[in-house]
């Protein structure tokens, strides 16, 4: 949050191109724009950027130190809230790096569903992102259709889960509950309706005169430049880089589902833009893949040191009584080492780098999120641009304040 | 690719392939090793050793460089154990240009010093915050709350970084 004090408006002295003198501006960090609370200092010649510093840290909740003090189940319910647009895909991240420590598989079952739960996720993560986004560039109505939307992935969310937002639904060792029959209606209902939203909202947008001008050839980021400011999802892929870790490091079973990684080669907003809506559609062929091959069997791996016996075992087992006594009230412990594991979420890597003591907490957690780093090419874009489209590349960019700042 | 003698140790640490360096190789490290193909710096973190009694480290901080190298796809995981206070190391945010923000951040949580580094200020806490909060001796919930009834309890922050 190093910032120079109280900057509001105040003329730097240095000669603009336009006879004028560079102003430096303030712009956030309470800008309904800015996606939270993003903070720029913006240096204009005119209305043209000459130089962007994004001053971050005003939602920073501590939550790496947080998971140091709660058990490793625990750790799931804080994971939930960095990038509070997609609790369960930062739930995988964590519930596999953990696994991964643990020497665990899960069940077939249990990876069905979390590719259900992380493609349901990225939906509604876009479909946020395409509605606020609209609304900041004029197309108003953007946000009613993309909100009906994910009103109902938020209920099937609330069905499967009891959760709306912070589902804590993926946990080390499979899912919290198996999916019911009626989400599975929800979810049915939900696939045949959704590519003909997907089909208004392009209705609404792609040839929009107002929306192309605001989008296309604003915020250029290339390929070569994407790849070296280390950024990823919709921003590497909106740069013709064919990356998403679903293909490339495939996770939860995502090797045996049939898709296509979305890019364009405009280099833009708009290219960034026709990605996500892209996504949308392979996202909904993979809810379809997976809802029709749904395997039987359990959610949860048959370990009574991670996961609790059933309830009615306690009632006829001594030893499940002693196990489940262990689990609430010690927890189970990892064996040490260090493991990184990363999932592809709406807006990039999501990577959860854990380190364990041999205890039953975490010794290290760390979160490498992806709107932490696609931020810090910020600068690369805006620049030379109208401030007014400042507001575009902010949005594209797809930040999430919370997991910037974790 | 990497010459060995820059290599203290390396090994596998459940499935992922890691490699220590001394702490005044790193840069010639890394370095060798982008060109070697792991031209992206996944994340940058510290590792608190305080009082960890499961293994034995060589010095209590330890810095974690993950490596990605896009076109096999592999990862390598670069390791360099630092002391001292504070505990000080080569910038590569040169190297790797999202390594500028990740060591501000690591400066930030643990008060690890990055040599050369252009802007090393505080990123998430605020400039006149006292400690690194993700040392393993600052406590949680060592903020100091005003007006707070038990506000001398709360005051647990050590006194210097």
């Amino acid at each position: 949050m190093s910032t120079p004090e109280g900057v509001t408006i105040s003329r730097t002295g240095e000669a603009g191109a336009f006879g004028g003198e560079l102003l430096t501006v303030n712009f956030g960090p309470h800008h309904p724009s800015t996606h939270g609370v993003l903070r720029l200092i913006v240096d204009l010649d005119g209305e043209q950027v000459r130089s962007v510093k994004p001053v971050i840290g005003y939602l920073h909740t501590g939550i790496e130190k947080q998971m140091e003090a709660l058990r490793w189940q625990q750790g799931v319910v804080v994971t939930d809230r960095h990038d509070y647009l997609s609790p369960p895909i930062n739930n995988l991240a964590y519930a596999l790096a953990v696994e991964k420590l643990l020497g665990v598989d899960v069940p077939p079952r249990a990876n069905a569903l979390r590719v259900i739960m992380s493609e349901l996720t990225r939906l509604s993560s876009h479909l946020v992102w395409m509605g606020t986004s609209g609304l900041e560039l004029g197309a108003m109505s953007m946000l009613m259709y993309c909100f009906r939307e994910r009103d109902t992935i938020l209920d099937m969310n609330e069905e499967i889960s009891g959760f709306r937002m912070h589902t804590s639904y993926i946990r080390p060792g499979g899912v919290m509950a198996d999916a019911t029959p009626r989400f599975l209606e929800m979810l049915e209902a939900f696939i045949r309706a959704m590519p003909g939203h997907v089909d208004e909202y392009e209705e609404l947008l792609t040839m929009n005169p107002i929306w192309r001008s605001r989008t296309i050839g604003i915020g250029r980021l290339s390929a070569e430049d994407a790849k070296v400011l280390g950024a990823t999802g919709p921003m590497l892929r909106g740069s013709g880089v064919a990356w998403d870790l679903r293909r490339a490091i495939p996770y939860s079973g995502y090797e045996d589902y049939d898709f296509e990684v979305a890019t364009s080669d405009l280099c833009d907003c708009y290219g960034r833009y026709l990605v996500r809506i892209k996504e949308m559609r392979e996202s909904v062929k993979i809810l379809r893949q997976a809802l029709d091959r749904l395997p039987d069997g359990p959610v949860n791996v048959d370990d009574r040191k991670i996961l609790p016996p059933p309830r009615e075992e306690l009632e006829t087992s001594m030893e499940a009584v002693i196990h489940h006594f262990k689990l609430f009230t010690e927890g189970y412990s990892v064996p040490p080492g260090d493991v990184y594991v990363a999932v592809e979420s709406g807006r990039g890597e999501n990577g959860c780098y854990v380190v364990s003591d041999g205890t039953h907490k975490p010794r290290r957690v760390k979160f490498r999120s992806a709107s932490f780093v696609n931020l810090q090419a910020l600068e690369r874009m805006a620049l030379n641009h109208m401030i007014a489209d400042m507001i575009a590349i902010i949005g594209t960019a797809d930040a999430v304040l919370g997991d910037v700042d974790r | 690719m990497i010459s060995e003698n820059l290599i203290l140790d390396r090994g596998v640490s459940a499935g992922d392939a890691w490699m220590t360096v001394d702490p005044a190789d790193i840069r010639q490290a890394l370095s060798t090793l982008k060109d070697g193909g792991y031209r992206l710096l996944v994340f940058l973190t510290c590792v608190d050793h305080l009082v960890d009694a499961s293994r034995s480290f060589p010095a209590r901080y330890e810095l974690v460089y993950e490596l990605r190298d896009m076109d096999r796809p592999e990862h390598l995981r670069v390791r360099a154990f630092v002391d001292g206070d504070p505990p000080r190391i080569d910038s590569v945010h040169d190297l790797f240009p999202p390594a500028n923000w990740e060591e501000r951040e690591t400066y930030d949580m643990f008060g690890v010093v990055f040599n050369d580094h252009p802007d090393l200020t505080r990123i998430l806490m605020p400039d006149d915050w006292v400690g690194h909060p993700l040392r393993r001796d600052y406590p949680v919930g060592g903020e100091v709350v005003e007006f707070s009834e038990e506000h001398e309890i709360w005051q647990t922050a050590p006194d210097k970084a």
